[in-house]
């Protein structure tokens, strides 16, 4: 197992950052908003191929490109583009970006505003969406934009894929957690330079061992989210992917605390970067059934289903047909 | 390899016992002679040039089989390394073969009854005298002392904080008292050792004098992850829920998200720990991942004992002397081989750059 990036790797990372680096910025407007989607930024990396690393290169590419992607304070969407298109679409171009649909179809989901494409998880079997419009923006503190799928009448011009729900989840909780890992780290960074300026009682925050303790817990979650959710997507295996989340999402109270908690008064405003981060990982908490619902899928591969137990996909509260 | 009672007989007594330490020396004799006890050393210390991933993946294997080396692990994970290293031609000649050969067992002397995670308070004194030191003091919480044949010790050879020098210290030399006392880690690793006038040769003094905590250090680097929590973790989940299973009590959701959660975290903890492996391989500088991996096994291990708390109770009453043994020596697991709040300085401080108080 080789921890260390190749040439070829490194070279995508550092490319994707440079584009990043140049949209580091966002609107003093946007600063008085809970998220901000950059849509020139999205357009970039779109015509640049870095939304479709995972499928010219490898899943792990994909990955690298997600997960850098997933620190900027912007939002753009490379994951699923990523890491689920190029598994349920291998010879088929999706337009890209792509929103994830999980749960009931009244319910808002992130990204669905500028998503030209969602990927539906029905259970057993998958969906796919055309996004031409008819999305309704709901209001939310998480930090991407969220909407509802607003005409009813959408739903039937949907593509079922028979078959394909399990692949979906798969691939859709290798890409959460591969954003969760991005965003945290991002948050963990910024607070660690914040508690090296911020003077309380006379000298840096960052001095007291009651902080430098529970930052080097979040470092060590944001690390461990980080190799898991790496694993899963150069591994391409469904129980790596279940761990990476599982880990992952079970960590989001105990980050978001702390990380505020350093922060102070100033980590509830919105002029404050902290909030981009801290809660997309709120809004990753709960994605496709959250860490428990990965962790009662490892608990069925490793220790047999419960007697009494629904198969997950019967467990979700799609209905099971197009335009049902 | 292992007696056909080992699970029902040894491994309950734990790896520490005179039992297991005693069964270490056969046990351990045999890796030796199949070539699986140093595979990562080099060819000239009895090795065969392996990397640290076989060392690892050993490593893995016997810790979740309860530890059949015994004490040896210490051996193989941080006293030949340190030996290697800081060693003369002599000590390596007289030691490292013996270590290879699965033959001689070593206790660590660091920890004072005023001396733990601040060793470098440490009281023990080794006074030159001619060719030799006069050894005076006390070591506490020394697992396998009563059995071993050697002490890597650490003594006060100097006025300043850190003159610390490490000895080699043959266990029968005259003036050791060994005293052993109970705890709730099992029998076998909470013994006190008195050093009255130890004459000790200066020839066994690992290092240059009052030179003990660059070698401490470097071996410590080697320990924090020397031992893969995680792995045996995993093996004792998978033991907790076959008994659940058995008494018809793994069909709560909620017991097994929480074991599921579980089996997430060691995995984390494993990754990490891999990273650290990988670097090692590649021979890069050790740096604050090791102490992150350590944390990360810790916080794992402490869900685990609180799993086992609460949903397999009567393991430590009787109800599975294996998962009695696996609650029980990790009682002390977020204090040994640097505490936890220890880690995590160092991490804050070296692996994050924030300033000291």
């Amino acid at each position: 197992m080789d921890f260390d990036f190749d040439n070829d790797q490194q070279a995508l990372v550092d490319a994707v950052y440079r584009i990043l680096d140049r949209h580091r910025e966002i609107p003093q407007t946007a600063r008085l908003r809970f998220h901000h989607h950059d849509a020139e930024l999205q357009q970039l990396l779109r015509s640049g191929g870095f939304l479709d690393a995972g499928r010219q290169i490898d899943a792990l590419a994909g990955a690298l490109v997600a997960y850098e992607v997933a620190k900027a304070v912007p939002v753009v969407e490379a994951a699923v583009s990523n890491l689920v298109i190029p598994h349920l679409f291998p010879d088929e171009m999706i337009e890209a970006p792509v929103a994830l649909i999980w749960g009931g179809r009244e319910k808002p989901y992130r990204n669905l505003p500028f998503c030209r494409t969602a990927l539906v998880d029905l259970g057993a079997d998958a969906g796919l969406l055309a996004l031409d419009g008819a999305i309704a923006e709901v209001d939310t503190i998480y930090g991407y934009p969220f909407g509802c799928v607003a005409d009813p009448a959408y739903w039937k011009s949907m593509r079922v894929l028979p078959g394909k729900g399990p692949l979906l989840r798969h691939w859709g909780r290798t890409s959460l957690a591969i954003e969760w890992a991005g965003a945290a780290r991002a948050a963990v960074d910024f607070i660690i330079e914040y508690v090296k300026q911020r003077e309380i009682f006379g000298r840096p925050e960052g001095t007291f061992q009651a902080v430098q303790h529970r930052l080097a817990q979040c470092h060590q979650i944001a690390e461990g989210a980080r190799w898991l959710a790496f694993r899963a997507a150069w591994s391409g295996s469904e129980e790596d992917a279940d761990l990476a989340a599982c880990y992952a999402q079970q960590q989001t109270s105990r980050v978001m605390f702390d990380l505020h908690q350093f922060n102070g008064a100033m980590g509830v405003t919105t002029e404050n970067s902290l909030h981009f981060w801290t809660y997309r990982l709120r809004a990753l908490q709960s994605e496709l059934g959250g860490s428990t619902s990965a962790a009662l899928a490892l608990c069925d591969r490793y220790w047999g289903a419960a007697p009494s137990s629904k198969p997950e996909s019967e467990a979700l509260p799609l209905p099971a047909q197009a335009g049902a | 390899m292992l007696p056909a009672d080992w699970y029902t007989r040894y491994v309950p007594e734990s790896y520490a016992s005179d039992l297991q330490v005693g069964f270490s020396r056969e046990f351990c004799a045999g890796l030796a002679r199949k070539g699986l006890l140093v595979p990562h050393w080099p060819r000239e210390f009895g090795g065969q040039e392996g990397d640290d991933w076989e060392h690892f993946i050993l490593g893995e294997e016997m810790k979740a089989a309860g530890e059949p080396r015994g004490p040896q692990y210490m051996n193989i994970n941080w006293i030949g390394p340190a030996l290697m290293r800081y060693g003369s031609n002599a000590q390596r000649a007289l030691h490292l073969p013996a270590i290879a050969a699965g033959e001689t067992i070593w206790c660590q002397g660091f920890s004072e009854p005023s001396a733990g995670t601040d060793l470098a308070s440490l009281r023990t004194k080794a006074v030159r005298a001619g060719d030799h030191y006069i050894l005076n003091g006390s070591k506490i919480w020394t697992s396998y002392a009563r059995t071993a044949d050697w002490c890597f010790l650490l003594a006060r050879t100097g006025a300043r904080r850190k003159d610390i020098s490490v000895l080699l210290v043959p266990m029968d030399s005259p003036g050791i008292e060994v005293k052993s006392f109970p705890g709730l880690v099992k029998d076998g690793h909470l013994n006190e050792v008195f050093f009255t006038d130890v004459k000790v040769p200066v020839e066994n003094r690992l290092g240059d004098e009052d030179a003990g905590w660059e070698v401490i250090t470097y071996a410590l680097s080697f320990e924090r992850v020397g031992v893969p929590r995680y792995h045996a973790g995993r093996k004792a989940l998978d033991l907790a829920v076959d008994q659940l299973k058995a008494e018809g009590r793994f069909a709560d959701p909620i017991v097994r998200a929480r074991a599921g959660q579980i089996a997430a975290k060691f995995e984390a903890a494993r990754m990490l720990t891999y990273l650290v492996v990988d670097q090692r391989v590649k021979r890069q500088p050790a740096t604050a991942d090791g102490n992150v991996s350590r944390v990360a096994a810790l916080e794992a291990v402490v869900e685990m004992m609180d799993f086992l708390a609460e949903y397999v109770p009567d393991c430590l009453a009787g109800g599975s002397p294996l998962l009695e043994d696996y609650y029980r020596i990790n009682t002390p697991a977020g204090v040994v081989a640097g505490t936890y709040e220890l880690q995590l300085d160092l991490i804050a401080q070296r692996g994050l750059g924030l300033p000291r108080s």
